[in-house]
């Protein structure tokens, strides 16, 4: 069913995403030629489906038969494959194509959309004419022609199409990572690897007559270790994950995986019970932007906002956090899991201030609500697939650089937890209360970290922990785990980071005696 | 209603191209699927959305090796192709002698009783009468007392209609096709410190006449969201829950990855070693039931083909029986059972939600949870809680922003009492619960 409340969700889904391609008979030499020359070149990739200019301006006619603001089509073509390694072999390998075609009519706040896996012209007029009933007007005129968006950056360039990529060049990944992380610790009982890659390609054409082709890679490694100690077990993960080809995986990477993977699954036999109440919480740089996303990101979001459902809503301009306190949501990063060319509604993709110096500065919109609020779209219209209309989504939400020092930081908290790693988090919208689970931590004892802690979930309001937050050092570091956030059913990759930052106090959910 | 023919010749044909690429035996699968939602909002039509969605999905064994493969693209040419690339890649994985399709005998003895999951009624739902319930609903919430605090109400309606077929090369052929009707409404209120807390409320059926009056839904949800106004946290302690019974599927649903066997063979599961043994109170008797009438998670055969059956999983306390498919049963030496859950058929108790809370002094009634999460290695859990204090058999002020943690293997020994409301709108059909001890963190 519909998503019935406004709750989202973050968590860590590299094992679950769907991924990839084999085929050169699905791509072929001429085909790829097509494609090198760019989204500049209005329909290159698409023409092998048949996708025509005609087409599309049908399409928008028919989408725009009863009126309506604008219209948009969103063709998609993407390829997936995950290869799985459990009990020491490569054995298990998914595949999954998806081709179709989405076509949304938007009449102020109102939006009709329909899709189809059938790219023929009666098809796809069906979906537009479904798309068509929002609107109760006479007809308007689509576009009489169209200009393709240029000069989109170039954010994750591709030396090797995942296309072009062997098995037998993915499969030794794999084994590699299930080898080291079994000769790492001699407690270490069974390892999981799920490796994934991705070929994307979306073509946007609208009403104004846009029209914007983008191919868009992605992958994404996962290692799981179970240990056993004295009868005990554990598991835990590492996960990397970015629009990036096969040159992705150093061998740096790799090692750090197995590292990070081996230590944070072995360090939890030494755990003791993390404490309940409200206490100082020290969040480390990097995955920590988990709390941006969840206490901060959501309720930006324009549409929650034009809704006046969000907790944000009247404080646009109104002081929200300490002055060297600065928040931005961005796609701009190279290999970022949140990087994009364009948005999914052709806008430009930059970088958007949600909090500078202190001051809640701007929403993150999508066409809708930028119209709404009569200022330009932030490039944040997103979607699943060809499935979906899009909303307002995060792309990759991190804070910059602060004053502090990290040591400093850590010696400020006389008793408190200081979290590491996480697996998942959520959001309450309008109330602004939110969570997010912490898979490792540690007890900070008189100003020094102690005995560690697990599975403990962090609760608080947004508004209220951005003013708790009260010291934030110099060493941002942008996480780079395979994020999915969820938000109306609706699942988008998305990066976070942060640097060291201090909450000044916080409920954590433990089961043990305060520290 | 059957399944349309074209289904199952789109499932045939991918077999036969597999086949002819040299696959040894193969399963396929192909649906159908028209997903229609009407959404309204504050006095006027927000969304519409429509499609009818298709594809093919394959189980590929060859020369030893197994990979699974979907397509939504069934161009004939386009089909041959995805099928041959399956089957190439298939040939590049590590032999894996514990993969094949189901033993044939499990196919056999398929129940055929009407499982009532189909609405004939389908086809006679139109667009203004989804209009027309989706504005109910939030002329039911705005209906309600101290709606002044509404800032927004959301209202919808969601229906769909599937087709699913499954065609195995060793003998299985079989067919669904179900209904779900749901209503849905969500509100916003304002809260005097500036908070916007929101609930909802929703209802889901197999047969459209049977949904709930819309104005019932929408004010329930309103009245929900305005209860939620001044909540407040409160100490943290060692405290009775009484755990709603729409919200209990989310931590019953946690018991569902340890007692899979995969979760059992890769030590994921801190169920090991447990058949026979109890892991909950005398309190705790769950079957699975796939044969329930008009259920959620009703079915003739699982996602294997493997014929339904009732399979008791806990039976006062003890552990009976995990979900165990045929790939992971091999590998454990266990006979395989069902891979999935179907419905679950709790054991009633004699009250409902308020008499339970009547019969508890201090403690925390639990309406939501959010985030958090529980580690089914271990056994470890910790969630984010809502809901209202309890104090003398009655409810009490709201409560927000707090947190329980513990453990499975100790929670379900503290199963005090279980109520007669099985949650009907979900699969999980948890009734409301009752656990004794439970630790809250809050200031």
């Amino acid at each position: 069913m519909s998503e019935m409340t406004r709750r989202e969700a973050l968590g860590l889904s590299a094992a679950t995403l769907a991924s990839v391609t084999l085929s050169d008979l699905i791509l072929g030499p001429a085909e790829a030629a097509a494609l090198a020359a760019g989204p500049s070149a209005g329909i290159g990739y698409f023409s092998r489906f048949g996708v025509t200019e005609a087409l599309i301006k049908t399409a928008l006619g028919e989408a725009l038969s009863h009126g309506g603001d604008h219209a948009d089509v969103f063709f998609q073509h993407r390829v997936g494959n995950n290869y799985l390694l459990e009990d020491g072999a490569v054995n298990r390998a998914m595949t999954n194509v998806e081709l179709g075609v989405g076509v949304r009519v938007v009449k102020g706040d109102q939006t009709g959309y329909g899709f189809t896996e059938d790219l023929t012209l009666e098809g796809i007029r069906l979906a537009a004419r479904t798309a068509a009933a929002i609107a109760d007007g006479p007809a308007r005129p689509g576009p009489t022609r169209f200009h393709a968006v240029s000069d989109l950056p170039s954010r994750y360039p591709v030396k090797t199409r995942w296309e072009d990529v062997r098995p037998e060049q993915k499969l030794p990944l794999l084994n590699g990572l299930n080898e080291k992380a079994l000769a790492a610790d001699p407690r270490m009982r069974k390892v999981v690897v799920n490796f994934a890659d991705q070929a994307s390609v979306i073509l946007v054409a609208d009403s104004s007559g846009r029209i914007v082709e983008d191919a868009q890679p992605m992958t994404s490694l996962y290692l799981s270790c179970v240990a056993e100690q004295d009868g005990r077990r554990e598991q835990n993960a590492y996960n990397v994950a970015g629009r990036a080809d096969i040159g992705y995986y150093t061998a740096e990477r790799l090692e750090r995986m197995v590292r990070e993977a081996v230590s944070r699954t072995t360090i939890l036999f030494e755990a003791v019970p993390a404490p309940a109440g409200e206490m100082p919480v020290v969040l480390a740089a990097g995955a920590s932007g988990i709390l941006l996303h969840e206490a901060i990101g959501h309720g930006m979001e324009a549409d929650f906002n034009r809704k006046n459902v969000s907790i944000y809503s009247d404080k646009i301009g109104k002081p929200v956090a300490a002055p060297f306190v600065n928040i931005v949501d961005e796609g701009t990063q190279a290999e970022a899991r949140g990087a994009l060319n364009v948005d999914d509604e052709a806008n430009p993709v930059d970088r958007t201030m949600l909090v500078q110096d202190g001051i809640l500065a701007t929403y993150l919109h999508d066409s809708i609500s930028a119209k709404h609020y009569g200022v330009k779209p932030t490039g944040n219209g997103r979607r699943e697939s060809y499935q979906f209309a899009p909303m307002p989504r995060m792309r990759s939400t991190y804070m910059l650089p602060g004053p502090h020092k990290k040591e400093e930081i850590l010696a400020s908290v006389k008793s408190g937890i200081y979290c590491t790693n996480f697996t998942n988090g959520q959001v309450q919208i309008g109330a602004g209360d939110f969570t997010f689970y912490v898979k490792n931590g540690y007890l900070i004892e008189d100003g020094k970290l102690t005995r560690p802690v697990k599975d403990v979930n962090v609760i608080g309001n947004g508004p209220k922990v951005l003013e708790k937050i009260d010291m934030v050092a110099d060493d941002l570091k942008i996480d780079e785990g395979g994020w999915t956030c969820g938000k109306n059913g609706q699942g988008v990759p998305v990066s976070q980071g942060i640097p060291t930052v201090r909450v000044a106090s916080i409920t954590v959910g433990g089961a043990g005696k305060r520290g | 209603m059957a399944a349309s023919r074209e289904l199952f010749d789109v499932a045939q044909r991918c077999i036969d191209l597999a086949r002819a690429q040299g696959a040894a035996e193969v399963a396929a699968r192909a649906y159908k699927t028209r997903d229609v939602t009407v959404q309204w909002r504050d006095g006027k039509l927000e969304q519409i959305n429509e499609a009818t969605t298709r594809g093919a999905s394959l189980q590929l064994y060859v020369d030893g090796r197994y990979s699974a493969a979907q397509s939504s693209d069934l161009r004939p040419d386009a089909l041959a192709r995805f099928v041959a690339d399956a089957v190439a890649m298939t040939r590049s994985l590590a032999p894996d002698p514990h993969r094949s399709l189901p033993d044939p005998s499990l196919y056999g003895n398929r129940p055929a009783a009407d499982l009532q999951i189909d609405d004939p009624a389908y086809a006679g739902v139109s667009p203004e009468k989804r209009r027309a319930v989706a504005q109910a609903l939030e002329a039911g919430a705005r209906g309600v007392k101290g709606a002044d605090a509404i800032l927004s109400v959301t209202g919808g309606v969601n229906d769909t209609r599937s087709e699913t077929v499954r065609v195995h090369s060793n003998g299985f052929r079989g067919e669904r096709v179900d209904t779900q009707f749901w209503s849905y409404a969500s509100v916003s209120v304002k809260d005097a410190d500036g908070r916007r807390p929101e609930d909802g409320a929703y209802a889901g059926v197999r047969f459209v006449g049977e949904l709930p009056e819309a104005e019932t839904v929408g004010r329930l949800s309103a009245e929900r969201a305005i209860a939620r106004l001044g909540a407040k946290k409160a100490a943290s302690a060692q405290l009775p829950m009484v755990l709603e019974n729409r919200t209990a599927g989310r931590l019953a649903g946690f018991l569902g990855q340890p007692l899979s066997a995969r979760a059992l063979q890769q030590k994921q599961s801190f169920l090991e070693g447990k058949l026979g043994q109890a892991v909950g109170s005398e309190k705790m008797t769950v079957t699975d039931d796939p044969l329930l009438p008009r259920g959620f998670g009703s079915r003739h055969f699982d996602a294997e083909g493997i014929s339904a059956r009732r399979l008791p999983i806990f039976e006062k306390g003890v552990l009976r029986n995990c979900y165990v498919d045929t790939y992971y049963g091999k590998k454990l030496g266990m006979a395989p059972t069902t891979g999935s859950t179907s419905n679950l058929a709790w054991a009633k108790g004699d009250k409902d939600r308020d008499g339970l809370i009547a019969e508890v002094q201090d403690g925390i009634l639990v309406t939501g949870f959010i985030g958090g999460n529980s580690n089914a290695t271990t056994g470890d859990f910790s969630l984010g809680v809502q809901g209202f204090r309890i104090r003398g058999g009655k409810l009490a002020e709201a409560v927000a922003e707090m947190n329980i943690a513990g453990n499975h293997l100790e929670l379900w020994k503290r199963l005090s009492a279980v109520g007669n409301d099985p949650y009907p709108y979900s699969p999980l059909r948890t009734p409301t619960l009752v656990f004794d001890g439970v630790q809250f963190a809050g200031l």
